[in-house]
């Protein structure tokens, strides 16, 4: 589960760990900085603005990757569906996930076709 | 400890139960923190008992608010810190502000150790333990201020006596008014009485009123007690005439320097401010952390703390904004935020801001003990954060640095995973012996399933 590489990564040498995150910092970085100006926020908008934006994005995820194992932990594997279960109470959020999904399944087998048609 | 059950029996020897400041308010029992208010109050004569009885009453609806008990409400609503709570911090957080007592009866209180001088902040803070702040330094000006003269009453009584106009202007605008009035049941300025009869109400339902704040179980007391203590004052105003009661007793006391005040303020309602302001800003100049705390209620009537002269009417929101985390303008401009065209009343206003103060008071006091903890004598953004996570289950983004937030699998006992064995077991029996057998014996099949994991519960036990 993700638990564990994640506990060992931290209980092994907290340096390394800690690098790694900082360096992760700004994962989000430039993703976030188009979204946000989508959004409405200027087009170049403050690093701060963007750092805490990411801060925010990447705890929501966390909480939500905890939850999901809590609900999945009974069957020792993290699927999609544990996740979709978590927002099954937020309608916009779950059928713009279940579109993605849905397209992204569209998407594999319109690969899977061409990949056979070239062969 | 002997609190509650003293503040109990201290109604009938209010005075001689020395440390029974607070009325046991019916609510609770958080013996914690209200022991080491206890302890440190050398006199508590904090008018037990006579406000008991009004407390007891008023507490009940106290408690039985829902949203009280709902852990994790939006508002600043604590999830009880049980476990803060419970930890001495109460009694430690007290002593932390250690406001400095008022110069008047600044020998009596200023004898008392800070953690007393805390307790009887818990004490009259009764509305805001809701929160489950801890003994919150400020109290209701009058709570506060009658609460000096009762510790202090002990000694002289001149001491509350200067304080009650001091008091006095502490209070909100709201509470000052009702303390005024109803001790000036003479002529004081028609003004002074409208705002009296609106106040009365508030006052008898100011309990109600007072405490949508969810009341930890550890902090009832302290809160009930302030709370008491503010409708019993204000109760008395209405009742005693002016300079009689000085030399009554204690839970009198607390009365009299309102009732005294009140002689004043009789007088002239404006005029009083003077007086009780530089009294006031005796008291003031004693303690920095006093003033903070009472931050004036009155925004109209409170004097510049630090500024020397006795400041006029007009100077008070300076001295609010000096001594309060929230002054009445940002909460107007936070209620504009949501409705522009949203009003509140002035004793709201009071209460929003106390309530502020005591939160940020609870919350230091628990991250400094977090940072003790920590074998730190810095108190960092992480003990702030860890406390408001798990306590107030509030998160703050951007000042969680890079700390990685583990997650910990549920804790499986040992008998747990064999229980759950047996029943997979005896679930893929049953659909293989319901798959040989078909329908029919499906319900056999149930039954000796259901039973065999029962067994299997029942013995490891």
């Amino acid at each position: 589960m993700s638990t564990g590489p994640s506990s060992k990564v931290k209980v092994g040498s907290s340096q390394p760990s800690e690098a790694s995150l900082k360096s992760k910092r700004g994962m989000f970085r430039k993703d976030l900085h188009h979204m946000m100006y989508g959004f409405g926020d200027d087009a170049n908008p403050l690093p701060e603005t963007v750092a805490l934006v990411e801060d925010i994005v990447v705890e929501y995820v966390t909480n939500l990757v905890h939850k999901a194992e809590d609900v999945a932990t009974k069957r020792g594997n993290l699927f999609a569906k544990d996740f979709l279960f978590l927002i099954r109470k937020d309608l916009p959020k779950l059928n713009r996930c279940t579109e993605l999904l849905s397209l992204d399944e569209d998407i594999k087998q319109a690969k899977k076709i061409t990949w056979r048609d070239e062969d | 400890m002997d609190q509650i059950p003293s503040s109990s029996a201290a109604q009938p020897t209010e005075q001689k139960s020395p440390e029974t400041p607070q009325p046991p308010s019916t609510a609770t029992p958080p013996a914690p923190p209200l022991s080491t208010d206890h302890t440190a109050t050398p006199t508590p004569t904090l008018k037990p008992p006579t406000i008991t009885p009004q407390s007891q009453t008023t507490r009940p609806p106290f408690n039985t608010r829902p949203w009280q008990q709902q852990p994790y409400s939006h508002f600043s609503l604590p999830s009880p810190p049980l476990p803060s709570s419970s930890s001495s911090p109460g009694g430690i957080a007290i002593g932390v502000p250690a406001p400095s007592p008022p110069p008047p009866p600044p020998a009596s209180f200023s004898s008392l150790a800070p953690p007393s001088y805390g307790t009887q902040q818990s004490q009259i803070r009764q509305p805001m333990q809701g929160i489950g702040m801890a003994s919150s330094i400020r109290p209701g000006g009058v709570s506060l201020n009658q609460l000096r003269p009762s510790h202090s009453s002990l000694r002289p009584q001149s001491g509350p006596t200067s304080q009650s106009p001091s008091s006095q202007n502490f209070q909100g605008q709201g509470m000052l008014r009702m303390s005024t009035l109803g001790s000036s049941n003479s002529p004081s300025p028609s003004s002074s009485q409208n705002p009296h009869a609106q106040n009365q109400p508030w006052l008898s339902s100011g309990n109600q009123g007072k405490p949508p704040l969810p009341t930890p179980t550890l902090r009832p007391q302290t809160s009930s007690q302030s709370f008491q203590q503010r409708s019993h004052i204000s109760q008395q105003h209405h009742h005693n005439t002016p300079a009689t009661t000085q030399q009554q007793s204690i839970t009198s006391s607390q009365q009299l320097p309102q009732t005294s005040g009140s002689g004043q303020l009789q007088e002239n309602y404006g005029q009083q401010f003077p007086p009780s302001r530089i009294q006031h800003q005796q008291q003031i100049t004693r303690g920095p952390g006093v003033g903070s705390q009472r931050p004036p209620l009155g925004t109209s009537q409170s004097s510049p703390f630090h500024s020397g002269p006795p400041s006029k009417t007009p100077i008070v929101e300076n001295e609010e904004s000096s001594t309060r985390i929230v002054t009445k303008r940002s909460i107007q401009d936070i209620v504009n935020q949501i409705d522009p065209s949203e009003k509140l009343d002035p004793e709201v206003e009071d209460i929003l801001a106390d309530i502020a103060e005591d939160f940020v008071e609870s919350i230091t006091t628990f991250g400094c003990s977090l940072a003790k903890h920590r074998k730190s004598s810095i108190l960092e953004a992480k003990d702030i954060l860890l406390h408001l996570e798990r306590n107030w289950n509030m998160t703050l983004p951007g000042f969680g640095g890079d700390e990685i937030k583990l997650y910990k699998k549920p804790f499986v006992s040992d008998v747990h995973r064999e229980r759950l064995a047996a029943i997979r077991k005896s679930s893929v029996a049953t659909d293989t012996t319901t798959k040989n057998q078909g329908g029919p014996s499906a319900g056999n099949a149930k039954g000796h399933m259901a039973k065999g994991p029962a067994n299997i519960i029942g013995s490891p036990t």
